[in-house]
């Protein structure tokens, strides 16, 4: 059935027009179907023909959908399909199945209909009132299945039906008063009732009297139509027998209440091609072409926000603090158009005002993302229904600015006061309105996004880490913050997993980058659950074998295992390490990786002896494993920097020869795990990266400020007689500097957690990358030294390395020295 | 719109398992208003999931039922119509038309229901009707080996009943339908 929705003419198109909007004022009914559109604002006829089609489509509708099972369906009277029309059918398209269905949706809209205005069920409860909301309701759902019934449906509809029965009133008054314009006018002669067809009186002289009296009684009533009201006229003539259409057309009919109500409700729910239609308020699920991705209730709700935000930022930062979302309060007001809000007389003053409104919206809704406009606001209509409600709340507005807690505010938004101004109300929405249209065409994302952060952080996140994804040369010299660093780190890992995620589901050997970062990460908090849930057993299998390397590595031992538990303590923090795109497998970096987790993991006593073990075997290992890391990715090329760094410890520490594997300064790491578990909380498993090069600058740091103190004295145990002094002193003196500045950063840490800023990473890294050059180039000062018996270095005399460490240690000073290039080129 | 369903001799789990599965699928709560069962069910078994498919169940006794407080005959109003249930094997000869006019004069019933003989019917006779729906699990009987399942569905609107048989002949369920109108007065002078 194809609705013919008239368009509505602009009032200011006719004359006659805008005459007849005027008249119809006391009218509610007809006003109002002009309003929504059912009926054109133009002459008299063409509302009655109009009318009469509509309800002409109404009754078809009625009899084509309430199913009666028992009346078989035309064509079908010889040979009903009895197997397939019996009541047992289970075939949904036999009568009986559909008659089942309208009955359970009857039963759920008895349900509501029932608890319909009960103060005034003088009117709304009686069986005719009834029975109509029931059977409007029923068509109406059984004409749009997609929507279906919801509860507060009813409700809009109610008023619709009241306002008819209201102007039906009005006209019986009408005839009250003007009973002889409605006297059945066949051939435009007025017959009186008693009177003869002919007034001639036979009787000349001597009723000649009382024709007069008569004549003069009957002339009072008896005047034209023209020269009443032209309300009175426009009454009149609309519910003329005669006119057009005749009887269908009397526009104020109460045998057509039905039909009328079912128009008008129809006409409210789809919106008439425009902008505001009620039945997506009743939608749970997003619109096709939303922008937001909301339902649209939703959307609406932070349109109300949106506006509120610009009118009175305060309480609207306010409530938003509180944690009241707009929805649970505007779902209400929206759905039933403040139906609950206000009495039934103030309601029908409010929804005056809404309907006189037009409907067509006023702006494209933007595609773009950058300028994000609301449906709600984007027609006048709409505008004013926001504008609206923002009054209503900036009505309440001491009191909720009064409250603290959030269901305080909701009780005081959802009862609202009975006893309102409500024409100021109006008139504030009314200015309200302007502004709500203006903010729409140039509202930003921000805007909503402020509004909707915490609905759409998932999503959100996923944007911004996407956007930061892809690092960015710019140079930045300050190393914002330790956090960002780590968010950095976490992104580059993340983007490595998604990369090249289907490639080692089952090897066991990770990368060199992955092990590294799994070792350095420990707290990332933020990471979404779902790849936290990915990753929790990739990470363990990888930490396991990224130890297991490790360790076999300094120990020399054949790397083979696989099942190392080291990380039980840490295997939460790990989790949030993403599974790194396994790059090139380097057993020398898995073990290099190894050692430094299992320091992570290793208590912080045993830590600070293997830090001293560590020290003396620094560099064939890792050296080895360092070679390969030319061509790797920047990523692994961070976490060779990594192990680098460690190796660049170990050097620095100790050269003594450590006979047997051990974790490296666990000490350093367990310390930083712990530091960044206290600050915990932001970072997602993005943050792997930075987290990762972050790291190493800590171990080193800590690592050299622990083992100064700590390897002092085990020092004393090692095979090298004559470096310990010297590499106490250089170690103590770059570990002081180191130190400090570690100190000053890890300060620096904690309080600048909140950056997640792509420039910042990028420059925690680059210092990342200079630190290391510093680093690198100290120790093959210290190198060159020994071997030269240059004294280029500042702060030390020089011994020599044993022989072969000093070897090692060389190369791994130039791996060190060219990951820490790439890392600066970063 | 009042929907009855009767049935009756299933004898599970005597001579059969369970109801045929075309037919189980057919029957799900929610549809049916009353059950009337001729009996012979004849565990409680079976009457535990009868109760699962309407809350309104009736039920007389018959010769194997395990229950034995179901009463012999029972009578019931639904709407404008006055049911009797009986299991039938009370009336002798079994099935035979007069003898079980002569039960519906006596329950002064419009609608009589009544089994045993495992053989769908429905006569109408002296202004009712005489219905047997059979059995609903094609059990044999003393009679015959030959029996297909059968039950009864009634749609009782108004002065105006439709019964549909439901029978299930070689694998399919065939559907049959019967009108039936009361008069609006039937007095039946009780002298």
């Amino acid at each position: 059935m194809s609705k013919e929705i008239v368009k509505e003419v602009t009032p200011s198109s006719s004359a006659v027009a805008q005459a007849e909007n005027r008249v119809f004022a006391s009218l509610r009914g007809v006003q109002w179907r002009i309003n929504l559109g059912i009926l054109p604002p133009s002459s008299i006829d063409d509302l009655r023909r109009v009318t009469a089609d509509s309800r002409r489509r109404y009754a078809g509708l009625r009899r084509q959908l309430l199913v009666d099972p028992h009346v078989p369906k035309d064509g079908a009277r010889n040979a009903p399909d009895l197997v397939m029309d019996n009541p047992l059918s289970q075939n949904p398209d036999s009568t009986w199945s559909q008659f089942f269905r309208n009955a359970e949706l009857e039963k759920m809209v008895n349900q509501d209909l029932s608890r319909l205005y009960p103060e005034h069920e003088s009117y709304f409860q009686t069986p005719g009132c009834q029975g109509m909301l029931r059977r409007v309701l029923l068509l109406w759902c059984l004409r749009h299945p997609d929507c279906g019934y919801r509860q507060g449906m009813h409700e809009l509809l109610a008023p619709l039906l009241y306002v008819l029965h209201i102007d039906v009133e009005r006209l019986s008054e009408v005839r009250k008063l003007y009973e002889d314009q409605f006297i059945d006018k066949f051939d435009g002669f007025p017959f009186e009732e008693n009177g003869g067809a002919y007034n001639f009186d036979f009787k000349k002289f001597s009723d000649s009297m009382e024709d007069e009296i008569g004549s003069q009684r009957n002339s009072k009533k008896v005047c034209s139509l023209y020269e009443l009201d032209p309300e009175i006229q426009a009454i009149v003539l609309l519910s003329d027998a005669y006119g057009a259409e005749g009887e269908l057309g009397i526009v104020l009919s109460e045998k057509f209440m039905e039909h009328d109500a079912y128009c008008m409700f129809d006409a409210l729910m789809i919106g008439a091609h425009g902008s505001v239609a009620m039945a997506d308020f009743f939608a749970s699920s997003p619109a096709a072409e939303s922008q937001s991705g909301l339902p649209p209730v939703i959307e609406a709700s932070a349109a109300l926000y949106h506006l509120l935000s610009i009118v009175d930022s305060s309480l609207h930062t306010h409530l938003v603090e509180l944690g009241v979302e707009p929805q649970y309060f505007a779902l209400r007001w929206l759905r039933v158009l403040f139906g609950r809000e206000f009495s039934l007389q103030n309601l029908l003053v409010v929804w005056d005002e809404i309907f006189s409104e037009d409907n067509s919206p006023l702006n494209k809704v933007s595609e773009d993302a950058d300028h994000f406009s609301f449906k709600l606001l984007s027609s006048r209509r709409g505008a004013l229904i926001a504008a609206m409600a923002v009054s209503m709340i900036l009505y309440l507005r001491s009191s909720l600015l009064a409250t603290e807690t959030a269901t305080s505010c909701l009780q005081r938004l959802l009862n609202f006061p009975e006893c309102v101004n409500l024409e100021n109300r109006i008139e504030r929405a009314k200015s309200l309105q302007i502004l709500a249209l203006e903010s729409n065409k140039a509202s930003l994302l921000s805007a909503f996004g402020g509004a909707y952060n915490c609905m759409k952080s998932p999503s959100s996140s996923h944007k911004i880490s996407s956007d930061l994804g892809s690092p960015k040369p710019a140079p930045t010299p300050l190393p914002d913050s330790y956090w960002e660093e780590k968010w950095r780190v976490l992104h580059k890992a993340e983007e490595l997993r998604q990369n090249s995620l289907g490639k080692h589901a089952t090897s066991g050997k990770k990368s060199w980058s992955e092990k590294v970062k799994f070792g350095l990460l420990r707290t990332e908090s933020a990471p979404s659950p779902a790849r936290k849930e990915k990753c929790k057993k990739d990470n363990h299998s990888v930490r396991r074998n990224l130890l297991e390397d490790l360790s076999k590595k300094l120990g020399l031992e054949d790397d083979a295992v696989k099942g190392c538990c080291f990380e039980a303590s840490n295997s939460d923090d790990h989790h949030s390490v993403e599974v790194q795109g396994e790059e090139q497998n380097c057993a020398n970096k898995r073990s290099i990786c190894t050692a430094e987790n299992r320091c992570e993991n290793g208590s912080g006593a045993v830590v600070s002896e293997e830090n001293s073990s560590i020290f003396s075997d620094p560099s064939s290992p890792p050296g080895c494993g360092i070679n390969d890391h030319e061509n790797d990715t920047e990523k692994s090329s961070v976490t060779s920097n990594l192990s680098v760094d460690d190796n660049d410890d170990h050097r620095r520490r100790s050269p003594e020869d450590l006979p047997h594997q051990v974790p490296f300064p666990t000490e350093d790491v367990s310390r930083s795990p712990l530091h960044e578990n206290e600050s915990s909380g932001k970072t997602s498993s993005t943050k792997e990266r930075r987290h990762l090069s972050g790291k190493f600058q800590w171990f080193r740091k800590f690592g050299q400020s622990n083992v100064s103190e700590k390897t002092s004295d085990k020092r004393g145990g090692n095979n090298e007689a004559a470096k310990p002094p010297i590499f106490d002193s250089k170690s103590s003196t770059s570990c002081t500097a180191d130190s400090s500045a570690a100190g000053a950063s890890c300060n620096s840490h904690p309080t600048s957690k909140g950056d997640t800023v792509d420039q910042n990473m990028m420059g925690t890294l680059k210092n990342l990358g200079q630190a290391m050059l510093d680093h690198i180039q100290v120790l093959e000062s210290v190198f060159q030294q020994d071997q030269g018996q240059v004294g280029s270095l500042e702060n030390l005399s020089k011994n020599n390395l044993v022989g072969k460490r000093q070897v090692t240690a060389v190369t791994a000073l130039k791996e060190l020295r060219k990951i820490s290039n790439l890392l600066s080129e970063m | 719109m009042v929907l009855v369903l009767a049935l009756g001799d299933l004898h599970i789990p005597h001579r059969a398992a369970d109801l045929p599965p075309k037919f189980k699928s057919m029957l799900v709560p929610g549809k049916i208003q009353h059950i009337i069962c001729t009996g012979n069910l004849c565990i409680k078994e079976v009457q535990d999931y009868l109760k699962t498919l309407c809350p309104d169940l009736h039920i007389t006794r018959g010769e194997y039922d395990e229950e034995t407080r179901y009463p012999e005959t029972k009578m019931l109003t639904i709407g404008q119509f006055k049911l009797g249930l009986c299991h039938g094997h009370q009336v002798i000869p079994w099935g035979d038309l007069d003898s079980l006019a002569m039960l519906q004069r006596q329950l002064d019933v419009d609608i009589l229901v009544t089994g045993h003989t495992h053989q769908f019917t429905a006569y109408k006779h002296e202004g009712g009707v005489v219905i047997n729906p059979g059995s609903a699990t094609g059990a044999y009987s003393s009679i015959t080996y030959d029996v297909n399942p059968s039950f009864v569905l009634m749609d009782i609107d108004g002065l105006r009943v439709v019964v549909y048989v439901y029978e299930l002949i070689d694998g399919e369920v065939k559907v049959d339908k019967i009108d039936f109108k009361k008069t609006a007065t039937t007095t039946h002078s009780a002298h």
